[in-house]
């Protein structure tokens, strides 16, 4: 599972404080050492890692104890605090307020958009409300299949155009076929791109105007490296991102790149992708997330006394 | 007589002259070093062994006083880098390709979801048609959505013919078939698009090894995306166990990626990277040049 090592890292570096006789000044950096370690392994983006250990190590200097703890509980209690900063905080849903809401999906290239997509659907689809979907991906060779068969099974239908060029149109035209149709949701695919690729980041700015979406979800690739900070904040330089979606944490992938994503682009991760088949999709909920990573298993009883 | 005294006086000067290049030098150098190929996406495990590397080589080494220490260890840095972005072979694939004497000569792709195989398929199908070349192509991903589609569209815009079953047929059955009709009619190469998998996949990982046991590839090609952090190092492993990689190549470079995949996955498995994807169009596909990766790595291009 992805960032299982980050967590036990993290967690035999909090555990090594717990052991120490003293907590001096070399001890504090020894562990803030070992967690910077942790988060590098796991593709936080480089800057970001040394920022929040510098946080961590100038809290854990000079700040004043707070009586009845002892040093050793403080610091654990700042690097809760601060990881859980960065990590974002309580489990958000993709909210569907409106009749129909419209979402529009966004990432790079081979991210898993389009599977996503289909699992979106379908988890909406088993909650009863009636998805439409719609192809804008007038780039890569056979999307618009990819999409239709994927959610064949599901009798939802797909809006698409495999002859047309001009995605813009598809949008435009797909959203209203779907607003005539009486949908509960329209959930938007477009082609894979990335920052430097401007026309591309230009027509997505466009595509995201002509629907006017009531959210936009980045799909970002769990093996992404550091790469994801910068790619991310272009994204969501050319239209606001509300939610963000990790795909293919089935495999050896880290992670951390999608935490850099969240700092970026200020968007919570909504969902989680585990797997190939459209069932493999899961909720994202933070706190349990920041629990599994730091062990609290160990370390929940002293969390309480803060 | 006076030439001898001079003779002395010099060796005494130089003796007295040297230094020594110590730890603390090495580690004050490389500090900074360290963080820069780490933005670089090189993995954390090969930038540890680098530095472990530069280390003892350079430590307790005698140099003239004067002389720049860190200079010294940042070119020790760049040629530990280049050693391993050199490749121990290198692969000509148009001349292994005119070499063989029974035809086709048979490509495999593997590799990780979207990391670019299909795309890359149809690149290479351009490169070699435009080397005068003949390929066909087998449509051995049959569990995709869209898959099949996808590698018709390909082939039919860069000019060649693909061989396919329906959806959930055997993979291995269809690579098959394209081979029999590269012999059938006299095609020089055929390329086989196998389905991406996660390599942590037991069956998948299985059904890949079936293919290339039976079809017996020239060539098994990794397809490795340059956008991947410390996870690339376990991708090539794990497929590299499995299948044993020949040759690699490494995509979306064009997306200011700064390469350092590169760097781990010569380091995790020693196979040459033949080819860098640098785009969507087919033109995109450049053939590799360590030194040309070198500069990227190091943010010099
Ligand atoms: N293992 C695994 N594979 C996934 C997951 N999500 C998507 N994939 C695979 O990743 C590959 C790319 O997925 P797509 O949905 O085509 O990605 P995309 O972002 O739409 O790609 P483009 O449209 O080309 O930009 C496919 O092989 C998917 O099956 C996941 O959670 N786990
Ligand atoms: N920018 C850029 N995009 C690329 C490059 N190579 C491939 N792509 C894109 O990446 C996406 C995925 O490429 P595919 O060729 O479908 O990848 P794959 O490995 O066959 O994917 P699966 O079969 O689903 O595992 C497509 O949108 C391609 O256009 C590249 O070098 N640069
Ligand atoms: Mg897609
Ligand atoms: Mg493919």
């Amino acid at each position: 599972m992805a960032l299982e090592n980050l967590g036990k890292a993290l967690n035999s570096a909090l555990k090594k404080l717990a052991r120490s006789n003293v907590v001096d000044e070399a001890v504090i950096k020894e562990v803030v050492r070992d967690i910077q370690r942790a988060l590098i392994m796991s593709d936080v983006n480089v800057r970001l890692v040394l920022d929040l250990t510098k946080r961590i190590q100038k809290r854990a200097l000079e700040e004043k104890l707070p009586p009845g703890i002892s040093r050793k509980e403080h610091i654990i209690k700042i690097v809760y605090e601060e990881l859980t900063n960065f990590l974002g905080k309580e489990a958000k849903s993709i909210e569907i307020k409106e009749k129909p809401t419209v979402l529009l999906t966004v990432g790079i290239q081979g991210s898993g958009k389009t599977t996503s997509i289909a699992k979106l659907a379908r988890y909406f689809q088993k909650r009863g409300y009636n998805v439409g979907l719609v192809c804008t991906d007038t780039w890569r060779p056979g999307a618009y299949y990819q999409l239709k068969q994927l959610v064949e099974p599901f009798n939802i239908e797909v809006f698409g155009d495999p002859e047309e060029k001009d995605a813009i149109k598809l949008a435009r035209e797909g959203v209203s076929y779907f607003k005539e149709k009486n949908v509960d949701i329209i959930i938007v695919d477009s082609a894979g791109r990335h920052k430097e690729e401007k026309g591309l980041i230009e027509e997505m700015r466009q595509i995201s105007e002509a629907i006017n979406p009531h959210e936009v979800i980045l799909v970002i690739d769990g093996t992404i490296g550091q790469q994801a900070y910068n790619q991310a904040l272009a994204f969501k330089e050319a239209t606001p991102i509300g939610s963000i979606i990790v795909t293919k944490l089935d495999g050896s992938a880290k992670g951390g790149g999608a935490l850099s994503a969240v700092v970026a682009t200020g968007a919570p991760i909504k969902f989680i992708g585990v797997g190939e088949r459209v069932e493999d999709l899961e909720p994202f909920d933070p706190k349990r997330f920041v629990s599994r990573l730091l062990g609290l298993g160990d370390i929940q009883g002293l969390l309480e006394k803060f | 007589m006076f030439g001898k005294l001079k003779e002395k006086l010099n060796s005494f000067v130089d003796k007295v002259a040297q230094t020594e290049i110590s730890e603390k030098d090495v580690n004050n150098a490389l500090d900074e070093l360290e963080w820069e190929l780490l933005e670089a996406d090189v993995a954390f495990e090969v930038v540890e062994e680098l530095k472990e590397r530069i280390k003892s080589e350079l430590v307790g080494r005698k140099v003239k006083i004067g002389t720049n220490k860190r200079k010294i260890v940042e070119d020790a840095v760049e040629k530990a880098v280049l050693d391993v972005l050199t490749p121990q072979r290198k692969i000509n694939i148009i001349e292994e390709i005119r070499s063989k004497t029974e035809k086709p000569y048979v490509i495999a792709f593997v590799g990780f979801n979207g990391s670019g195989k299909t795309t890359t398929i149809a690149k290479l199908a351009n490169y070699l048609r435009k080397h005068g070349l003949s390929v066909v192509i087998a449509a051995s991903d049959t569990f995709r959505a869209g898959a099949i589609e996808q590698v018709e569209e390909h082939a039919k815009r860069v000019g060649v013919r693909v061989i396919k079953h329906r959806y959930g047929a055997d993979p291995t059955a269809v690579a098959y078939d394209a081979i029999h009709h590269a012999k059938a009619k006299g095609i020089d190469v055929v390329l086989i698009d196998t389905a991406g998998r996660n390599e942590l996949n037991r069956n998948l990982m299985d059904e890949m090894k079936k293919i290339v046991r039976v079809t017996k590839p020239d060539l098994v090609i990794f397809v490795g995306d340059a956008l991947a952090g410390n996870a690339i190092i376990e991708q090539a492993r794990q497929f590299n166990e499995a299948v044993k990689i020949d040759g690699v190549v490494l995509t979306k470079l064009d997306a200011d990626a700064r390469g350092g995949a590169a760097l781990s996955i010569g380091h995790a498995i020693g196979a040459p990277i033949l080819f860098i994807g640098v785009g969507q169009g087919y033109d995109d596909l450049k053939e590799y040049d360590e030194k040309w990766m070198l500069e990227k790595i190091f943010g010099e291009s």
